[in-house]
């Protein structure tokens, strides 16, 4: 589904070039739950983006759905944004101004979904997430780990086949952590959603499928499968 | 996706009730100014343009070549008309007319019912040319009878008490005259601009002095106009006209040439002979200011959206993650600000509707506000531009940012971004100075005129029409009222002391041949000079007492240094004829726009058309009404009705005084609005900044230097904004005051001042905000962080 060769990402600064992310080989299949790790710093939230098409690598090739990205419009880029890639923020990102009805909703505005089923895909995600009886709340209404679930509402309404999280639990505790990691391992499992999210936590990390370790921009091939038994 | 965007629009307004109501006042005060000029501009376009024919209708003018330069008469000679419908295949019908505001008004009568109505006469294809439909009587027939007379349909009513069964009928003119009723006219339109309420014809004139003397190629008279054929040549026809009066004489001074009758309302300011403007020079200047306005409000919307941007930031952020683009983020925010401008325009018809009667007073128009379909076409147009206008900068700036540099939160406003705020606040600021600076000019140089020296004594003289009685024994009118109480002199004149009147050449020992200067001519009787209260400086006024003053004549000094005669007491003009007897101070009859003119005057005591009456001061009530009883007695048929010539003269300045007044409204309102703005920024800058001053605090700064801390940027665009509108102000209110011959210097401290006020306003207003902030617990502000 992806295939990153030779990513290079840097800043130049002062007649020098500082790496964040250099010769980044990677091959993501469809159906995976990946984790990315590693130490603050290290790179991942800018992998993350560039596989979610918000960031462009400097060097190397970029191929999703064996489309060459760094080939790709941003008109075209926008409708991946609209039909295949979803995203949650460590941040939720939620609309201050809208209820938890219209922040689900939005992003079928955008894909110019007809009014009747727009009405049905959002009731259906409410019901789903058991967040009926909150739908006209607003965010700030909600404790966090409701908020990030109605993040991942609105991420997955969509229907996306490739969801990005930078650490979506990280304002989380971890009653409200796992929850959404089981909505996440039941997205995958159940509706074959490709995640990628990128964590501090061992525990979060331990319901992916595999984990690619980050240091310093670089992947650390050693033992990628240290935590799966 | 609409109804979503008017979500945002509603719960951003919720969320930030000042920035709404700060825009909501500034635009929608734009707008009512924008609508006010509209209505106004709309109501002079339509002038004159009523008449079906109106682009076929042209007026005859004159430009005469005088040696101080040309000047140019809408009036032409008697024969004119007659000649070009006999001689000009391209003319279809031509009209000679004395024009209402030279034949005046006159008394009617039928029985006993007697009243005044203004009138003018016209020849007899005028109403086939004009469209004042005949709604009785026949266009064709209606001015053929010297002895007919056409009135307006309220005229007929008041005469008659109804337009039925009036034609034939019988109307005494002036007492001494019957006229036949040969048509009805529709009340003429308030967009016209030639008002009368009946038409004599210009056969009877011959008969009606002093019009007497229109009829020779010679002089300047009736105001003449054409309705040419379709499709007729007219740069062709204009240079044939040119040459009629070339080719009746060789030396003459006149050229005569084609207006178009309905620009001359709008274009009618000729000087040296070329079109300059005319009103429509108030047209664009009031459109320009009522644009300004608007402009003001609207960068208090384009700065209030930027420097609230990272309120919408997110929204952006995250639309633009979920595959929004940038247009639709442009038509987002466009969106919102017609919105804005929408529920703004609502706020302005109601503020146009309040102060409509105030503004018609000051335009002197009765403007109405009509919600017809003309007019919603126009408001939805303003306010759509006005939304581009608002939004666009806004839309471009916040659609701009990616989704990464948000989601990453390290977003600051950048530099480029307060600079172009600061560029607007200076803009805004320049405006308002600029306008301030206007209006203490205005001002200053209309008190001045006001309070100049006229050469006689203005306020203390009522002018009195010669009608009726007093026509046939006005020395005794005259000898009577100097009887009256608190009445101090009495004379008579046929000039009016307003601006033009007769004018004419005079021959002196040594003139230049080649020299045609133009005298006004003052006919008067004895003791005008010392009733006017001018001032003799050589010589002596026109008395009985001196004998052969019939053949005197008195010059002004302008006059005398014009001729260039020395020791002019005794020497003689027109060859021996006239004896220069007195010598009089230079005194202003003309508006101050204009220099002084060389005038004489010579006895002429039956052709003068006005009483002059000297009150004492203080006793005014008291001597017209001594003076009312005595006319009332004397001459019964007419009504009494006087003017005190100050008033008169006042009203030469009428445009003057609506600019003036005008402009201070509008200047209030542009600094009222960049005040808004101000406070709108300076409540944002406290606001973000609020940490900084809780630090400072702790650190010991004092509420008065937070103060100056949060203040001097604001104060510093506004210095700039002084320094940017200054010269342009000094440049521009130079060029109006060339317009008066008479004029203020424009001082320095006009210029500062105007500085100051701006200065002062924006501290105040910025400095309230600033000392909220600066007040606050300085724990409590960086508690919360
Ligand atoms: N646009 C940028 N310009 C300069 N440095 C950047 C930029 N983006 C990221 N970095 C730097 O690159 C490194 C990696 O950042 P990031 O991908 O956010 O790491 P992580 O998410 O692993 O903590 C950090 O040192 C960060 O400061
Ligand atoms: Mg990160």
């Amino acid at each position: 589904m992806i295939r990153l060769r030779n990513i290079d990402k840097y800043v130049d600064k002062k007649f020098q070039r500082t790496f964040i992310l250099k010769n980044i080989d990677l091959d993501i299949s469809e159906g995976e739950f990946i984790t990315i790790m590693g130490p603050s710093g290290a790179g991942k939230s800018t992998l993350l983006n560039i596989l979610g098409f918000l960031d462009e690598p400097s060097e190397g090739e970029h191929y999703f759905l064996n489309e060459p990205v760094h080939q790709l419009s941003e008109k075209k880029k926008s409708q991946y944004h609209r039909s295949h890639i979803g995203f949650v923020f460590q941040a939720y990102h939620l609309l201050d101004e809208l209820t938890v009805y219209e922040n689900i909703e939005m992003p079928l505005l955008y894909r110019k979904v007809k009014t009747k089923e727009r009405k049905a895909m959002v009731a259906d995600m409410l019901d789903r997430f058991n967040m009926v009886a909150k739908k006209d709340l607003f965010p700030s209404q909600l404790s966090g780990g409701q908020q990030q679930v109605v993040g991942v509402a609105r991420a997955i309404i969509g229907g996306p086949r490739l969801l990005l999280a930078d650490e979506p639990t990280g304002n989380l505790h971890s009653e409200q952590s796992q929850q959404i990691m089981e909505l996440f391992k039941r997205l995958n499992e159940n509706d074959g959603v490709t995640i990628i999210q990128v964590t501090h936590s061992d525990e979060m990390a331990s319901y992916s499928n595999r984990i690619i370790n980050l240091r310093d921009g670089t992947i650390v091939r050693k033992n990628p499968y240290r935590l799966i038994q | 996706m609409i109804k979503h965007y008017l979500i945002l629009f509603l719960r951003n307004i919720k969320k930030d009730k000042s920035t709404f109501l700060i825009n909501l006042l500034g635009l929608s005060t734009g707008l009512a100014c924008v609508l006010l000029i509209y209505l106004w501009v709309n109501e002079e376009l339509v002038m004159d343009k009523f008449h079906k024919n109106h682009d076929r209708i042209y007026q005859v003018i004159e430009h005469l070549d005088f040696s101080d330069g040309i000047q140019t008469y809408l009036e032409t000679s008697g024969p004119m008309a007659e000649f070009l419908a006999e001689e000009m295949p391209e003319v279809e019908y031509a009209t000679s007319t004395i024009p209402p505001e030279w034949f005046g008004e006159h008394l009617l009568s039928v029985g006993n019912n007697t009243l005044k109505a203004v009138g003018q006469l016209v020849s007899k294809d005028y109403f086939k040319i004009f469209s004042y439909e005949l709604i009785r009587g026949d266009k064709t027939e209606a001015m053929t009878d010297p002895n007919s007379i056409v009135l307006s349909r309220k005229l007929a009513n008041s005469l008659f008490g109804s337009i039925e069964n009036v034609i034939g009928k019988l109307v005494e003119f002036e007492q001494n005259r019957q006229f036949r009723v040969s048509g009805i006219f529709e009340n003429v339109p308030s967009h016209s601009t030639v008002q009368f309420d009946f038409a004599l014809s210009t056969e009877a004139s011959k008969e009606i002095p002093p019009w007497t003397s229109l009829q020779t190629w010679n002089s300047s008279g009736p105001k003449v106009y054409i309705l040419v054929k379709e499709g007729a040549n007219i740069p062709n026809l204009t240079t044939k006209i040119e040459k009629v009066r070339k080719n009746r004489d060789e030396n003459t001074i006149r050229t005569a040439t084609l207006a178009p009758f309905a620009q001359l309302y709008l274009h009618g300011k000729y000087e040296n002979g070329k079109l300059t403007g005319g009103r429509i020079q108030y047209v664009k200047l009031f459109s320009v200011i009522a644009m300004i306005i608007l402009i003001i409000a609207c960068i208090n919307f384009m700065n209030l959206s930027t420097a609230r941007a990272s309120q919408r930031l997110q929204e952006i952020g995250v639309k633009k993650a979920i595959g929004a683009q940038r247009n639709s983020f442009i038509f987002q925010f466009i969106n919102e600000s017609v919105l804005m401008a929408f529920v703004a325009l609502i706020l302005a018809t109601v503020l146009v509707w309040l102060f409509l009667p105030r503004f018609n007073t000051i335009v002197d128009k009765q403007l109405t506000l009509t919600l017809d379909m003309p007019f919603y076409i126009t408001a939805t147009s303003i306010v759509i531009l006005t939304g581009i206008l608002a939004g666009i900068y806004p839309a471009l700036y916040l659609s701009k940012f990616n989704a990464l540099t948000i989601l990453r939160e390290k977003i600051r406003s950048t530099s480029s971004e307060s600079w172009t705020r600061k560029g607007l606040v200076v803009i805004q600021f320049s405006l308002s100075i600029l306008f301030i600076i206007s209006v203490v000019v205005v001002y200053k140089q209309i008190e001045f005129i006001q309070n100049q020296n006229m050469g006689y004594e203005q306020d203390q003289i009522v002018k009195v029409n010669i009608e009726g009685t007093l026509k046939d024994r006005l020395q005794t009118f005259i000898s009577e009222a100097k009887k009256l109480p608190g009445i101090e002199n009495a004379s008579s004149t046929t000039h009016t002391m307003v601006g033009q009147n007769w004018s004419g050449t005079l021959d002196w020992e040594g003139k230049d041949p080649k020299n045609n200067t133009q005298f006004q001519i003052f006919g008067v009787d004895y003791g005008y000079i010392e009733t006017m209260g001018m001032e003799i400086i050589a010589g002596h006024g026109f008395s009985r007492e001196f004998g052969a003053d019939s053949a005197g004549i008195i010059f002004n000094e302008t006059a005398i240094r014009t001729m260039g005669i020395e020791d002019p007491i005794g020497k003689t003009v027109e060859n021996g004829r006239a004896k220069i007897i007195g010598i009089v101070k230079d005194f202003h009859f003309k508006s101050l726009h204009d220099n002084a003119e060389p005038i004489f005057m010579v006895l002429m005591p039956e052709a003068v058309k006005y009483v002059m009456v000297r009150i004492e001061a203080g006793k005014e009530r008291d001597a017209l009404e001594a003076l009312r009883t005595f006319y009332e007695d004397f001459n019964p048929d007419y009504p009494f009705e006087f003017e005190f010539l100050n008033e008169n003269f006042q009203a030469q300045y009428a445009s003057e005084q609506r600019v003036a007044t005008l402009s201070r409204y509008f200047a209030g309102l542009a600094i009222l609005i960049s005040c808004l703005g101000l406070f709108g920024l300076a409540a944002h800058t406290a606001r973000q900044r609020t940490k900084e001053i809780g630090i400072r605090k702790v650190l010991g700064a004092s509420v008065g230097n937070v103060v100056a801390l949060l203040s001097k940027d604001f104060i510093r665009l506004v210095l700039i904004a002084i320094v940017i509108a200054t010269p342009i102000a000094w440049y521009a209110m130079n060029r109006w005051l060339q317009g008066f011959a008479y004029r203020i210097d424009l001082q320095w401290w006009i210029l500062a001042a105007a500085g100051l006020v701006a200065v002062v306003i924006a501290m105040i207003t910025v400095s309230g905000q600033s000392l909220r902030a600066a007040m606050a617990d300085p724990v409590k502000s960086l508690r919360t962080e």
